[in-house]
């Protein structure tokens, strides 16, 4: 017999007290979009609330009431939990927003959308669903993304293209503007392209591939859903990691020659490629 | 009645000279004839006060202003010899916790009434005392010396400018303005430091002035007067000087700084800058 990991994504719901007020947020999502608690893995996070069992209890109530099905409940010990209740789960890493669906015209703008919109869709979504995690068994990404998801300075610009069923549609985002030293974007689902610099200390962590048409001085890691095919391209690489779908490489151990040149990287066999672009 | 430009000085790392460009640029400004207040949001760590040479005159400071404990007139305390210059001292016995942001916003509107140029003083680091400070500025001098962990700092710094400030958050672009200080020409020389087009490539940001490291900035603050006040014709001086005029739009160009060991330079022994 043989036991497999698999890491899905949950989504992840915080109960945020006065719990009717909170309530009325979810109906308010349910109204416009009746299915988008169906079928999806939910978790629910209370860590930090201290919450009494009862409390929890009633919650839980109010949300089966609602057919929202909570699969396991973070920040509360297994022991405390009633029996029936969803088991306990900790651990898990942030992934980005999942978005909550909006009036149809709006969707349309912001799944067009480039990094400008996403401060709007980052607070849709907080009010709610708030991020997705990864409940993984065994994690399959590498092990750098790690709670990047939130850098404090930085407008994280996490775009997730909205629309419930989807999670991946390979859409892409543009950065017109430099990604200063603490910031961190996080785009799971497709490519990430910047205008100007990425500074020492700033990350870019792209489902697809990286582009910047300025200097990568800071780390940039590709393909991070599992995409070999996925590359990097910068007009100067200085950069202090690169990472396509988990295999990395720091600065120490990079060719010398490609120092301060144009350069692409990509998956080959194994091992991570790099090139000049002339 | 005023409006008030408010203008924040931070940098991010500590000891890169953000008091001391306050108290210069502030006194540069004050001499053009504007009316200006220096604020310090050194809230526990206060240095501007004794940079400007008012310490003995801090009656109330900020904190209590925020407080409602005295008002902003109460508090302001007159420079010596600039009479159009004023300085809003911080407190040296609290810490950056007494400071809210609805305190601030009001200490920062009601001076914008009676000033023309604001300058906030930010203290180091990325905590509540910097973002406060920072958070209702119109524009920002960026303080960075040319080395790689005070540029690295100002840049996690100019992330902040443009996440976490009224204007930003506005879905404005806040000005900002690099001020490279601490320039050793000699170590510049001999390529153990960045290279000032180094240091704005990696910030894009306009630079503003270089202001070469000097004995006489040191001797300045230990005095309590700002180098633009106590030595005018100092390097140090002229630089700030030349800055501040940038920073009222003046379009001239950035002077760095050279070795300039004239005769008269070696004749006295010093080093000129």
């Amino acid at each position: 017999m043989k036991f497999k990991g698999k890491s899905f994504i949950a989504i992840v719901l915080t109960p945020e007290p006065p719990f009717p007020d909170w309530f009325k947020e979810i109906d308010r999502i349910i109204a416009r979009s009746p299915g988008f608690f169906i079928d999806r893995p939910i978790i629910l996070d209370v860590r930090g609330s201290k919450i009494p069992i009862d409390e929890l209890e009633d919650l839980l109530g109010g949300l089966t009431q609602r057919s929202v099905r909570v699969m396991g409940i973070d920040g509360v010990a297994g022991t405390r939990l009633k029996p029936g209740m969803p088991p306990s789960f900790s651990g898990g890493r942030l992934t980005s927003d999942v978005d909550v669906p909006e009036p149809a015209g709006e969707a349309d703008r912001k799944s067009n959308g480039a990094a400008e919109t996403a401060p709007d869709s980052r607070t849709a979504a907080k009010g709610t669903g708030k991020a997705a995690k990864s409940a993984s068994a065994k994690a399959t990404e590498p092990s750098k993304i790690n709670g990047t998801s939130k850098g404090d300075g930085g407008e994280p610009v996490v775009e997730t293209p909205s629309g419930p069923a989807s999670f991946t549609d390979g859409s892409s985002i543009v950065i017109t503007e430099p990604v200063r030293s603490g910031q961190s974007i996080l785009h799971p689902d497709g490519d990430v392209t910047v205008i100007g610099s990425v500074s020492s200390g700033a990350e870019i962590i792209a489902g697809g591939s990286i582009h910047i048409y300025g200097a990568l001085r800071g780390r940039a890691l590709a393909g991070v859903s599992g995409k070999d095919s996925a590359r990097i391209f910068c007009s100067k690489l200085d950069a202090e990691l690169v990472s396509i779908n988990g295999l990395y490489k720091v600065a120490d151990d990079f060719d010398g020659t490609l120092r301060n040149v144009p350069a692409q990287i990509r998956f080959e066999n194994e091992t991570l490629v790099f090139e000049e672009l002339i | 009645m005023s409006n008030a430009t408010v203008v924040v000085v931070t940098s991010g790392k500590g000891g890169v000279g953000k008091t001391t460009s306050t108290a210069a640029i502030a006194s540069a400004l004050a001499k053009e004839g504007y009316q200006v207040c220096a604020v310090d949001f050194d809230v526990g760590l206060r240095n501007l006060d004794l940079i400007m040479g008012a310490e003995r005159r801090v009656v109330f400071d900020l904190v209590n202003v925020v407080r409602g404990e005295a008002s902003i007139k109460q508090a302001l305390v007159r420079d010596k010899k600039l009479d159009n210059l004023f300085l809003l001292p911080a407190s040296q016995t609290r810490d950056k916790d007494a400071l809210t942001e609805e305190g601030v916003a009001s200490v920062i509107n009601e001076l914008r009434m009676y000033f023309d140029w604001v300058i906030c003083d930010s203290p180091a680091g990325i905590e509540r005392g910097a973002t406060l400070a920072m958070r209702y500025a119109d524009e920002a001098i960026i303080v960075s010396n040319p080395e790689v962990s005070s540029v690295r700092d100002c840049d996690r710094i100019i992330g902040l400018l443009d996440a976490k400030t009224k204007v930003a958050e506005d879905g404005n672009r806040m000005p900002k303005h690099l001020l490279i200080t601490r320039y050793d020409v000699e170590r510049a020389k001999a390529g153990d430091m960045l290279a000032t087009d180094d240091v704005v490539d990696i910030l894009s940001v306009p630079l503003i002035g270089v202001v070469p490291e000097s004995k006489d900035v040191l001797k300045a603050s230990n005095v309590g007067v700002p180098v633009t006040v106590s030595d005018e014709n100092s390097p140090a001086a002229k630089a700030y000087t030349e800055a501040t005029r940038r920073l009222l739009g003046e379009n001239i160009p950035v002077t760095i700084p050279e070795e300039k060991r004239s005769l008269l330079g070696k004749f006295f022994k010093g080093r000129a800058a």
